[in-house]
């Protein structure tokens, strides 16, 4: 047992990875989403919208599916690695950009009417008066996001990637039978998340004691 | 009145088919001090934020320091940027930046919207905290400060942009009276060094001390206007006597 888990901890950097950058990719492109998705004008707004619908509407191992085979066969070739953060990163834009604008419904409605009487941009009310807010919190929703990304990141292995699930599948091949494999992943990936949650729920303690009494 | 600082005329604001301001004009000379009173509702709200464009008028001119804007047609960004520089705006609920200390909270806008450099605009802010009695509270997050203390920021922060006119609409409303009374009192002193303001305001003893004139709203027009003394112990209109005595009898 012992032994199964120790074999398991190789794919903790690969899973950890393509986790890591799926988030990243997310949180980055989460932003235009965000923004598209309370434009003034109606074309944005739309296109945000589908694109969100379809993202969280299809199923991830689908998305891989059609990004590696898909994609990967014609223009461009992407490593199962590459086309699974790709992948969940796509699909990570559309949860976050959907927490981001739940951040942006908690803003009482003066906070941009006081920047605007100020004079200020808008790339300026956004920078420095709303993204700090709406980030705020929005640290856990995306906190609880993150440990299920790293879950749903186990569909990587269906296209190939050597991450944790990888092994436990030839783990269980290997061993014929028996779930000793399967308790380790399921052990594992608990231990996974706990440092992500307690790292949450440290920034969002810091931040509160910051701006509230 | 020779050349007024603020000018409205012919100003219509509509929300769908609810004709908020109808056909406002009016004239407010450099250094004046102009008290707005009105049942809830009358539209003081909406007329005040269309001086710095908070609230985009159907039609009429706005006319504000150097600016003058015809409303039939949509404004650049860079005029609406301008206006606005040129107005203070002081709010009911005072719209701090919770997530800055008072300093920044009037440094930052010096520094992105008039380009001062962080020394300038700290030695600024340094300067306004005197004036509205806060020096202590520089580098206190704005939870932490009571709504009176609040308000006060949200002044200073508004008069760190050199505003040509201040805006408030009901800076006291949100607080308790004694703490009201310190936000009054800086706004006097304001009014006393010259500063043109609107105010917003139930306060009716505030409005017959300082104010020069009263402008009574309903109904998205002005009904009465005049110096406190006529418009406040001798109001011609049935209605606007009705107002006064129903303000009257609440304090
Ligand atoms: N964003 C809005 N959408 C629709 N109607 C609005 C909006 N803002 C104001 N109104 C309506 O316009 C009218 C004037 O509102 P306004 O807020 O200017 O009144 P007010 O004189 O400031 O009242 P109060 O003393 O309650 O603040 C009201 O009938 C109000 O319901
Ligand atoms: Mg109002």
């Amino acid at each position: 047992m012992l032994d199964t888990f120790l074999a398991l901890l190789h794919g903790v950097p690969v899973s950890l990875a393509v986790t890591g950058l799926a988030f990243a990719l997310g949180a980055v492109l989460g932003v235009p989403l965000v923004l598209m998705r309370r434009a003034g004008h109606w074309l944005p707004r739309l296109l945000a919208r589908i694109y969100i619908e379809i993202a969280r509407g299809i199923p991830p191992v689908v998305w891989l599916f059609i990004i590696f085979f898909g994609l990967g066969s014609g223009i461009v070739t992407l490593t199962p690695f590459q086309a699974a953060s790709l992948g969940m990163g796509l699909i990570s834009a559309a949860y976050l950009a959907e927490i981001y604008r739940g951040g942006f419904l908690t803003l009482p409605a003066g906070q941009d009417a006081a920047a605007v009487a100020l004079g200020m941009t808008r790339l300026d009310r956004l920078r420095f008066v709303l993204a700090p807010q709406v980030l705020r919190v929005s640290i856990p929703p995306m906190a609880t996001f993150l440990v299920s990304l790293l879950k749903d990141t186990t569909v990587a292995s269906t296209i190939g990637v050597r991450d944790v699930m990888m092994l436990v599948t030839q783990q269980a091949q290997a061993a014929g039978g028996g779930f000793a494999p399967f308790i380790s992943a399921a052990v594992l990936y608990i231990l996974l998340s706990i440092p992500v949650a307690l790292l949450a729920r440290k920034m969002d303690a810091r931040l509160r004691a910051r701006t509230s009494r | 009145m020779t050349d007024p600082i603020v000018s409205l005329k012919g100003i219509n604001i509509r929300y769908g088919t609810h004709h908020a301001v109808r056909d406002v004009s009016l004239d407010i000379a450099k250094g004046e001090v102009v008290a707005m009173v009105g049942p809830s509702g009358a539209g003081k709200s909406t007329l005040l934020r269309a001086i710095n464009m908070l609230e985009t008028p159907a039609s009429g001119t706005l006319h504000v320091g150097d600016f003058t804007f015809a409303l039939d047609r949509p404004l650049g960004q860079k005029d609406l940027l301008a206006l606005r520089r040129s107005t203070g705006m002081v709010f009911q609920q005072f719209n701090l930046f919770p997530h800055m200390t008072v300093q920044r909270n009037i440094s930052l806008p010096q520094m992105r919207v008039l380009g001062r450099s962080r020394e300038e605009a700290d030695r600024v802010t340094a300067r306004l905290l005197e004036r509205v009695h806060l020096a202590d509270k520089a580098q206190a997050y704005p939870a932490r400060l009571s709504g009176g203390q609040q308000q006060r920021i949200a002044i200073a922060r508004a008069l760190a942009l050199d505003p040509q006119v201040m805006l408030f609409d009901e800076p006291t409303s949100a607080l308790d009276p004694e703490l009201g009374l310190e936000v009054l009192s800086v706004m006097r002193e304001l009014a006393a060094d010259g500063m043109t303001m609107i105010v917003v305001t139930h306060e009716i003893a505030f409005a017959a001390e300082v104010a020069d004139r009263v402008i009574v709203m309903a109904d998205g027009q002005i009904i009465e206007e005049g110096p406190p003394e006529q418009v406040i112990r001798n109001p011609s209109l049935p209605r606007t006597q009705k107002f006064f005595r129903a303000i009257l009898e609440r304090h």
